[in-house]
């Protein structure tokens, strides 16, 4: 695995802050970025269902193996070379229904946090 | 020379002697144990096991000296030996802590250096989808 590339919502401010944040991480594997439900995202990935993309953030490496919602945060901590340990930690069977379920719900709330926190356009 | 005085000379000797045993066996048998934490290069476990070494002495030393003291009057041999039994174990109670601690940390290092990253990802994909490596 080489890359992954993260399908992320332009929309919402607190996923371009994280994008921010990403950008300056050192990483063991290289991330690209690319808007859900692009025109790019649609040409490159011509089987995905990009509803579901538009959803929850989702990963695709460069083998084509995706990962939706909190399995593809994992795959973005674990791309990172200061991280890579958490994501083995969060991913561990006592603490990944934890880490499902706090992803999910940050998730699903994105544009309300993003607002409470300034982070819109 | 007064029971006082010669108490606590035993007691210096004994605690050098055991402390300088101590740090030799150290320093003999810790040294193939650096060797394979720095993969081979003996230059740097040799130095690395000659700081822990004066490290090593330097804590025992102190502890022994700050030890000395009896704090109360000895006037007989019976008296004398009682108090050397406490001193000296003390010492070797130390030593063997710092002996123990001295293990922990050479055996930290070398699975330190011996853990390998790890490739495999964290959780399993979800599903599979073609790629247009043009695009």
């Amino acid at each position: 695995m080489q890359a992954l590339t993260v399908l992320y919502d332009p929309e919402c401010g607190l996923c371009r802050r994280a994008h921010e944040w990403l950008s300056e991480q050192s990483k063991i594997i290289e991330l690209k970025f690319m808007p859900c439900a692009s025109d790019e995202a649609r040409k490159r990935y011509p089987q995905l269902d990009h509803d579901l993309t538009k959803q929850d953030l989702t990963v695709v490496d460069d083998l084509g193996r995706v990962y939706f919602g909190p399995k593809g945060w994992l795959m973005v901590l674990w791309s990172l070379a200061r991280y890579r340990d958490w994501s083995y930690r969060l991913a561990a069977p006592e603490l990944l229904p934890t880490t499902k379920r706090v992803v999910s719900m940050i998730s699903q709330n994105r544009y309300q946090i993003s607002r409470a926190a300034g982070l819109n356009r | 020379m007064t029971i006082v005085i010669s108490t606590y000379l035993i007691y210096l000797a004994i605690s050098i002697a055991l402390t300088i045993w101590v740090a030799r066996t150290l320093h003999k048998n810790g040294r193939v144990f650096l060797v394979d934490v720095f993969h081979g290069n003996e230059a740097l476990a040799d130095s690395v096991n000659h700081l822990l070494v004066v490290g090593f002495y330097l804590i025992n030393f102190g502890y022994v000296t700050l030890a000395l003291k009896l704090g109360y009057a000895v006037t007989s041999a019976e008296q004398s030996i009682e108090a050397l039994s406490v001193k000296v174990g003390m010492v070797l109670l130390v030593l063997g802590g710092m002996h123990f601690f001295n293990l922990f940390i050479f055996s930290r290092m070398r699975r330190r250096s011996h853990a390998q990253p790890n490739n495999q990802p964290p959780v399993p994909p979800d599903t599979f989808t073609a790629v247009n490596q043009e695009a």
